[in-house]
C-alpha cells in the first residue's frame, strides 16, 4: 500500500492526465466511428450491387484486421504514399475505422430483427423506402444494438492502449505504465493503478449501457 | 422471415424505378472505380509500384519466412486459446459457486482480466516481471497475457451458455439423484457448449488479432517477421499490404466458420 502511496505522490497528476487522454481518445474515435458505421449500415441496404460489394469488403477488412496492424500501416506506410498524418490523428482514425466496421455489422443484425410485416405495412401506406429506413427500421435497429455497442465502446476504450505504440504528445495509461516501469521500480504499483482505472471506466460504461438498454429495450 | 429486408424494401419495383436503380448502380460502380484508380495512381506517383518493391515476393524464401511468422502466430494463438478454454471454465465455475470465498475472488479476477488492455498485461510480463526476477521467454510473454485476458471473456461466454440451459433440466437431474458434479458435467455443460460454440470461435479471431502484439516482445509471429522483411528489402507498403491480407483471410475464415457452426441444426 505504501508503494502505491509513493507512486501517487510522484505520478498522481500524470495518472490524471493519462486517464483523461484515454477517455478523450475513446470519445474522439467512438463518435465518428459510430456515425460512420450507421451510414455504412444504411448504404448497404440500397439495391446497388457494386456499392453493397464494396461496403461488405470494407466491413470485413476492418473487422478482421488486427487494430495495431492497421495503426502501424497508417503511421508508417501511408507516408510512403505521401499521406502524412499526425500521430494522434492516426490513432483516432484507426480506432474510428475499426469501430465503424463493428457498428455496421451489429446494426445489420439489429436491422434483421425488424419484422418484415412492418416494412410491408409502411410501403403499402405509400412511404418511400428511404423514409421506411429512417423512420421505422433504423430507430428499432439502434434500440436493439445498445448492448453490443456498449461492449464495443469498452473494447475501444481498452484499444486506446495501442496509442502507446506511437510517439504521442502526452501519455495515455498504458504508455504511462511502460514509462514508469522503465524509469523506476514502481512498475507493479503503476500497473495496479492503471488497471484499476481501466476496470473502473469499463464498469461505469457497462453500467450506463445497462441503464440505457433497459430504457430502450423493445418488448416483443 | 425468409426474404432479407432489403429485398422487401426495394422489391418488385416499377420499370421506371428499376431503370433508376440500374443507372445508380452504374454510377456507384464508376465512382468506386474512380476511387480505386485514384489509389493506384497515388501508388504509382509515390513510386510504390516499382518492381524493386514487389519482386522479392517471387522468392520462395519470402513466403517461407512469412509462413514461419504465420506459424508463430498460430502457435501462440492455439496455446492461448487452449489455456483460455480451460482457465475460463475454472473461473466460470468459481463465479457460479455458492461459497462467497470462492465466488468473489473469481468475480474480481474476471473483471480485472477482462477490463485491462491485453497490451498492458504484455507490458507487465515484458517490463515488470523481469525486474522482480521472473524471466519468461518471448513466446510466453505474448501467450500468457493473451491467454489470461481471453480466459476472462471465455468465462463470461461459458456462463451465458450455462444460464441459457432451462432450469427444469437441472431440477429433473437432481430429482433423479445425480450429484451436483454429474448434473453439471453430464446435463448442463454439454448443452451450454452447443449454444456458445459460435461465440467461442469468434473469440479465436480476437486471440489471433491480439498475438499481433508479438512484435512488442520480438516474438517471431507474422507482424514481427513482416518488420524483418521490411528492414531487409526496404519495402514497407507492399509487405504491410500482404500481411494485412493474410490476417484478414485467416480471421475471415474463422468468422465464417463460427457463422456456419452457429446455424440451427448443427
Amino acid at each position: 500500500m505504501g508503494e502505491v502511496h509513493k507512486l501517487l505522490a510522484d505520478y498522481g497528476p500524470a495518472f490524471g492526465q493519462a486517464l483523461l487522454l484515454t477517455w478523450k481518445l475513446t470519445a474522439l474515435s467512438f463518435v465518428p466511428g459510430f456515425a460512420l458505421g450507421v451510414v455504412v449500415a444504411v448504404l448497404r441496404l440500397l439495391p446497388l450491387p457494386p456499392l453493397r460489394g464494396a461496403l461488405t469488403a470494407y466491413v470485413e477488412v476492418f473487422r478482421n484486421i488486427p487494430t495495431v496492424g492497421l495503426l502501424i500501416f497508417i503511421v508508417f506506410a501511408l507516408p510512403d504514399l505521401n499521406v502524412v498524418l499526425d500521430y494522434d490523428t492516426a490513432v483516432v482514425l484507426t480506432l474510428a475505422l475499426v469501430c465503424s466496421a463493428f457498428t455496421a455489422d451489429y446494426l445489420r443484425s439489429g436491422i434483421n430483427t425488424v419484422d418484415s410485416g412492418q416494412i410491408e405495412a409502411a410501403l403499402s401506406l405509400g412511404m418511400r423506402p428511404i423514409t421506411v429506413i429512417t423512420a421505422i427500421v433504423l430507430p428499432q435497429a439502434l434500440r436493439t444494438v445498445v448492448q453490443p455497442v456498449t461492449s464495443l465502446l469498452i473494447a475501444l476504450m481498452l484499444s486506446t492502449s495501442l496509442a502507446s505504440q506511437v510517439p504521442f504528445p502526452g501519455r495515455e495509461l498504458t504508455a504511462l505504465v511502460s514509462k514508469i516501469a522503465n524509469e523506476s521500480a514502481a512498475g507493479i504499483a503503476a500497473f495496479a493503478v492503471a488497471a484499476a482505472l481501466y476496470v473502473t471506466t469499463g464498469l461505469v460504461i457497462g453500467w450506463l449501457g445497462g441503464l440505457l438498454e433497459r430504457r430502450l429495450r423493445i418488448l416483443r | 422471415m425468409s426474404r432479407p429486408l432489403e429485398d422487401i424494401l426495394f422489391g418488385a419495383p416499377s420499370p421506371r424505378a428499376r431503370a433508376a436503380t440500374r443507372a445508380a448502380s452504374v454510377a456507384a460502380a464508376v465512382v468506386l472505380l474512380a476511387v480505386a484508380a485514384g489509389i493506384v495512381a497515388r501508388f504509382h506517383s509515390a513510386g510504390q509500384l516499382d518492381a524493386r518493391l514487389w519482386s522479392f515476393f517471387a522468392l520462395p524464401t519470402t513466403w517461407a519466412f512469412l509462413g514461419k511468422g504465420l506459424l508463430g502466430t498460430l502457435a501462440s494463438a492455439a496455446m492461448a486459446a487452449a489455456i483460455a478454454l480451460g482457465l475460463g471454465l475454472v473461473l466460470m465455475l468459481g463465479r457460479l459457486a455458492r461459497p462467497r470465498l470462492i465466488r468473489w475472488p473469481s468475480v474480481a479476477a474476471i473483471e480485472f482480466l477482462r477490463g485491462t488492455p491485453t497490451l498492458l498485461l504484455i507490458y507487465v510480463c515484458f517490463l515488470v516481471l523481469p525486474s522482480v526476477g521472473i524471466k519468461l521467454s518471448t513466446y510466453w510473454m505474448l501467450t500468457l497475457p493473451v491467454a489470461l485476458s481471453t480466459a476472462a471473456v471465455v468465462a463470461e461466454v461459458y456462463r451465458a451458455g450455462v444460464l441459457a440451459v432451462p432450469r427444469g433440466q437441472t431440477d429433473a437431474a437432481r430429482s433423479l439423484g445425480m450429484t451436483e458434479m454429474q448434473v453439471f458435467f453430464t446435463i448442463v455443460f454439454p448443452q451450454a457448449l452447443r449454444y456458445i460454440v459460435p461465440a467461442l470461435v469468434a473469440q479465436l479471431v480476437i486471440v489471433v488479432k491480439d498475438t499481433t502484439f508479438g512484435y512488442v516482445v520480438t516474438y517471431g509471429e507474422l507482424m514481427q517477421n513482416a518488420k524483418v522483411l521490411i528492414a531487409n528489402y526496404q519495402s514497407l507498403v507492399p509487405v504491410y499490404l500482404v500481411v494485412a491480407a493474410i490476417y484478414c483471410l485467416v480471421n475471415y475464415g474463422l468468422s465464417r466458420a463460427s457463422k456456419r457452426l452457429g446455424r440451427p441444426g448443427w
